[in-house]
């Protein structure tokens, strides 16, 4: 019986080894680095793709920043509704994610300059005879990702709203009919559409509700650091990277210009 | 009626195996939670029963506390709400919050199965001669645990599922790694299911492993 119990506990023992080998990997760091976040789950902006890399228009705009400064990138994914609060945590340096500029999240972070503009936009299902906000009543259900900027213009058009975690369950929604209109980026819904099977059942209407401006998210009291990225972003703007950036991931189209 | 599957099952084969690294992470954010639950849980049953008021007031407490809150809110609070005093990071965090809020399940289950053993059995040890401490190592505890094993797979099946709530603290375990891949390819419902197939796997091993267990540990039952 002891014996028994003994060797319980060694395989026990042996089994939480590799565990504690991987949590000492995870934190490996080099000395210079500059960590962005964001969600992961916004493509073309930043996702994961199968090799578990992040990429996307985000992700190549943070790798230029890191290597004009002189330091060597962390991408960094996190839950989109949680993504401030981890800010504010110092869990990494900035948020690099796509995020909006407004007046409420400047109360409690600094953003850079912006360096994308882009615009909510309707998606809504090609025979649902919704042809633009204006065919919306109190009766519609629209659907949108928890912690966006869009859940207030969602109010503003007197909708009902249904909040998700990300635009993939949206739009699935929207496809099983649970939701009537889906609102997001112009941007992000143009690429869902040309990628999502059945995608083509789905279409955009209207003109985007209003411009958003993007940047990129600090802690309040990091000005040294929203000083040097803001100077590096400038020098990227100058130079044409950014316009090189944007381009390639959207078409040939920049975005990084009003 | 449209039985037309909205979802492209034969994605599911091939991409079965990216989800290798992330069921890897799964299984070692349940081990090393249900070990700290383990300890934890003695402890906890231990303390329950001691005949020291505070010790088995503080026991009581922390059970009260930790089964009365959800796991999530536990995550949100060790990952979130710390950071003021520690920033941990999101690995340790789940395993930290898996494991104490095993800790409290576990420690019933280890109380229960301490009680169910006749009341007999300590007065016969102490009558040998064997201090408290001592009767409850060498006779009460392995008895114990023997009892305990069927309730105890049970609780480490409900983690290895509880794990999945790690996804929400950016730890790329099977769960997040499924919706992220979802995302990126657009195939959300085919990420999902080969995530449920990877669950089904672990637990059917884990369910094995305890009947194993169980099977072997009674070997020296005579009853």
């Amino acid at each position: 019986m002891k014996k028994r119990l003994q060797i319980t506990m060694i395989v026990l023992l042996v089994l939480s080894v590799p565990g504690f080998l991987f949590a000492g990997g995870q934190q490996e760091e080099g000395a210079e680095t500059i960590s962005f976040a964001g969600s992961g789950g916004y493509p073309p902006f930043n996702f994961i793709t199968e090799d578990n890399e992040v990429e996307g228009f985000d992700v190549d705009v943070a790798a230029e920043i890191a290597e004009r400064m002189g330091l060597e990138l962390e991408y960094k994914t996190t839950a989109w509704d949680g993504i401030i609060e981890g800010l504010r945590a110092g869990r990494y340096d900035g948020i690099l994610g796509s995020m909006a500029i407004t007046e409420e999240r400047e109360k409690v972070v600094d953003f850079s300059d912006p360096y994308y503009y882009s615009g909510p936009q309707l998606i809504v299902k090609k025979d649902g005879g919704i042809n633009g906000p204006e065919d919306l009543d109190s009766d519609s259900v629209i659907g949108l990702v928890t912690g966006t900027t869009f859940e207030k213009d969602a109010e503003q058009l007197g909708v009902q709203v249904k909040l998700y975690e990300d635009d993939n369950q949206t739009l699935l929604e929207l496809l099983n009919g649970r939701v009537d209109a889906v609102l997001t980026d112009r941007i992000v819904g143009l690429n869902a559409i040309s990628q999502l099977k059945d995608g083509d059942q789905l279409t955009l209407v209207g003109s985007t509700l209003r411009t958003e401006t993007m940047g990129i998210a600090f802690q309040d009291d990091d000005d040294e650091l929203r000083e040097q990225v803001n100077a590096v972003l400038q020098e990227m703007r100058d130079d044409g990277t950014l316009r090189q950036i944007s381009e390639k991931w959207f078409d040939g189209e920049d975005i990084t210009v009003e | 009626m449209n039985i037309n599957l909205p979802w492209d099952l034969s994605v599911v084969p091939e991409k079965f195996f990216l989800f290798r690294d992330a069921a890897l992470l799964t299984l070692e954010i349940t081990t090393l939670g249900i070990l700290t639950g383990l300890v934890l849980g003695l402890i906890v049953a231990l303390g329950k029963l001691s005949q020291h008021q505070f010790t088995s007031k503080l026991a009581s407490a922390y059970i009260f506390v930790i089964r009365g809150t959800p796991l999530l809110l536990q995550l949100f609070i060790i990952y979130y709400g710390l950071t003021s005093i520690v920033t941990i990071p999101p690995f340790p965090s789940a395993i930290i919050a898996l494991g104490v809020h095993n800790g409290a399940y576990i420690g019933e289950i280890f109380r229960g199965a301490i009680q169910s053993i006749h009341y007999g059995q300590m007065e016969a040890a102490r009558s040998l001669g064997m201090t408290h401490r001592k009767a409850m190592r060498r006779i009460i505890l392995p008895q114990a645990f023997k009892r305990a094993v069927p309730p105890l797979g049970n609780q480490f099946i409900i983690a290895l599922k509880d794990s999945s709530l790690a996804s929400t603290i950016a730890v790329p375990e099977l769960l997040l790694r499924g919706r992220q891949m979802g995302s990126s390819t657009f195939m959300y419902m085919e990420m999902l299911i080969i995530v449920a197939l990877w669950y089904l796997i672990m637990t059917s091993l884990l369910t094995y492993g305890v009947h194993r267990l169980e099977q072997r540990l009674k070997v020296s039952d005579h009853d």
